[in-house]
């Protein structure tokens, strides 16, 4: 049964993709558009240069990509997050990672355009999720609820220096840095995809080869560490690549909350806690996730509705429903 | 054999010693038992073995080489450590959780092999709770909890076992139940445990050695029928007792 599930989870991004990609404003046939996928990677039909073409290979395929890279990356540091910090209802979002990436890209478009998008983003989601440990913190113990209200804290900092950068940066460069900080795909292309990539396999890729430890860890400081773990340096390297591979998901497309929180949870519902399973199948369920929600966004109205606010329309009722059910878990303790 | 020498402790921004210069040894095959009263110093004391705590002065050996400075990862390999049972956020399998006892014979990017399974199973087997092995850790009893953490202890395959209060949580049979197991295994394999308890009656029938520990010093150490008496209860935990001998097993009495 629990295999079942998980090879329904495994596939359901590509199924996902490829209703995504045949529907929409501009309607396509599910056959024409698998036609249209096997002539661009092996040429076998020839569906020659007709407009359906342009719109799935230019348009929507490199769209459909970004979210799922950007969902999976997302989800996967959630889940890392999750562990790592024994909390079940944290995630890149509520720990301010997402404001602090947000903050290093809204700087480098107002004022260090020299520097990469990337970088920044790291630096200060990294900055970001240091400062809510630290304030959480105290006397070698974490509280869960305490690292939920240091991460509101940060972020709320964080979204504030965001603010001052709007209020200071050039009118022309603003327009940018608000259309991107809703959090939409709409402006994807080969190139986004491509980047995505590379964050994808530089963040993502370590935290799947390390995924076991992430069982150890999330028995706590103390017990980890008499089981052989070294926590600091690993504990470190989790918070790391997880951040880089949210940093580099906001510098594409903004601030895209509670993916990070769902995803993981309806995995764990689903199949267990076991990281083993958990990680992998979080990762394609939140690009699976990810992907249904920017459709949705895209084809509601005639407007390109931002993704974020799908994800937190779905999310924000979901994480009350986590914190009444969880009353029963030991997890609140 | 495990040896304490002039164990000192005190928390950084505090001026009084917790640990006092405690020293003691424990042999293989023996059971090991630091007895005190609440307050005593006997979990500083675990800390402080088990490495979570630097002791600010003194020496830990193992078969005579100092382990104070090891790292995490070599030190899980000649310690393992029994937490009291508690309840992790996450529901992980039984069997997900003895396998975290191997965590240090593994390397960061691997998952645990064939071997390893092999390894647990067997743990789960000498605690003699295979049957719960897929059963979810939350969803088990106590003293079940218990067993479970001994047999992820185990499966560390280490020559030393610290117990911190092993019988904390649990009932009267579930008590009496896991130090039986423990003094078996303990005989069996001959590893050196140590564990703290709180109970002397307990200690005194499944002991080798007690060491006696209050206000961070020691108070006395030895077999439990030679060295618990009627005076040292008194001066340790301030009750009056009958000692009195059942099967050359000294029964503590609390006059009342």
């Amino acid at each position: 049964m629990k295999n079942i599930k998980a090879i329904i989870i495994l596939l359901s991004p590509f199924l996902v993709a490829w209703f995504a990609l045949f529907f929409g404003a501009y309607g396509v046939s599910p056959f024409m558009v698998i036609k249209i996928l096997l002539n661009e990677s092996f040429h076998i039909f020839d569906v020659g240069e007709s407009a359906e073409k342009a719109i799935i290979i230019d348009i929507r395929l490199p769209r459909v990509l970004l979210a799922g890279i950007v969902g999976a990356a997302l989800s996967c540091s959630g889940v890392t997050l999750q562990g790592i910090f024994r909390n079940p209802l944290v995630d890149p979002f509520i720990l301010g990672i997402s404001a602090g990436a947000a903050f290093g890209c809204a700087i480098t478009i107002g004022f260090l355009s020299f520097l990469p998008l990337q970088f920044t983003a790291f630096i200060f989601g990294v900055t970001a999720v240091i400062i809510a440990y630290g304030v959480a913190r105290i006397q070698g113990e974490i509280s869960r609820l305490q690292l939920i209200l240091a991460g509101i804290i940060v972020s709320a900092f964080f979204t504030a220096m965001v603010s001052i950068v709007k209020f200071l940066v050039d009118p022309h460069k603003l327009q940018n840095i608000i259309y991107w900080l809703m959090g939409s795909f709409s402006l994807a292309d080969w190139r986004a995809v491509k980047v995505a990539s590379i964050g994808f396999f530089a963040g993502v890729i370590p935290i799947f080869l390390m995924r076991w430890r992430l069982n150890v860890m999330s028995m706590g400081e103390d017990e980890a560490k008499v089981l052989g773990v070294n926590v600091k340096r690993e504990r470190l390297l989790f918070i790391g690549f997880s951040t880089f591979a949210v940093a580099v998901a906001t510098s594409l497309c903004g601030i895209i909350g509670w993916v990070g929180l769902i995803v993981p949870h309806l995995v764990r519902m689903l199949i267990g806690p076991d990281h083993r399973s958990l990680v992998p199948l979080s990762i394609s369920a939140g690009a699976a996730f990810m992907i249904a929600a920017d459709t949705v966004s895209r084809t509601l109205t005639s407007f390109d509705i931002p993704v974020g606010i799908i994800t937190a329309l779905t999310g924000a009722p979901f994480f009350i429903y986590l914190m009444k059910r969880g009353g029963k878990e030991a997890w609140v303790k | 054999m495990l040896s304490i020498k002039n164990l000192h402790f005190k928390q950084k921004d505090s001026k009084e010693e917790i640990l006092k210069g405690i020293s003691f040894d424990a042999q293989r095959g023996n059971i090991t038992t630091i007895l005190g009263p609440n307050g005593s110093g006997k979990t500083t004391l675990f800390k402080c073995i088990a490495g979570l705590w630097e002791p600010l002065k003194g020496e830990i050996l193992f078969d005579g080489n100092s382990i104070v400075k090891l790292s995490f990862r070599k030190r899980a390999k000649i310690f393992a450590v029994v937490p009291q049972e508690h309840e992790p956020p996450f529901a992980y399998s039984v069997i997900d959780v003895v396998l975290m006892g191997r965590a240090g014979h593994i390397g960061i990017f691997s998952m645990p092999g064939k071997k390893d399974y092999e390894i647990a199973k067997e743990a789960l087997k000498i605690v003699e709770i295979e049957h719960l092995s897929e059963r979810a850790y939350t969803q088990i009893s106590g003293g079940e909890r218990q067993l479970t953490l001994i047999a992820r202890a185990l499966a560390q395959e280490t020559p030393v076992m610290l117990l911190d209060e092993p019988t904390s949580h649990l009932d009267f049979r579930n008590q009496i139940n896991i130090l039986k197991k423990i003094k078996e295994i303990a005989t069996k394999k001959g590893l050196i445990v140590l564990m703290t308890l709180h109970d002397p009656n307990l200690a005194s029938l499944f002991s080798d050695k007690v060491v006696v520990i209050n206000s961070g010093t020691k108070i006395a150490e030895g077999r439990p029928e030679e060295i618990i008496s009627e005076e040292l209860i008194r001066r340790v935990y301030n009750v009056e007792v009958i000692i009195s001998k059942i099967n050359e097993k000294s029964i503590i009495y609390p006059v009342i």
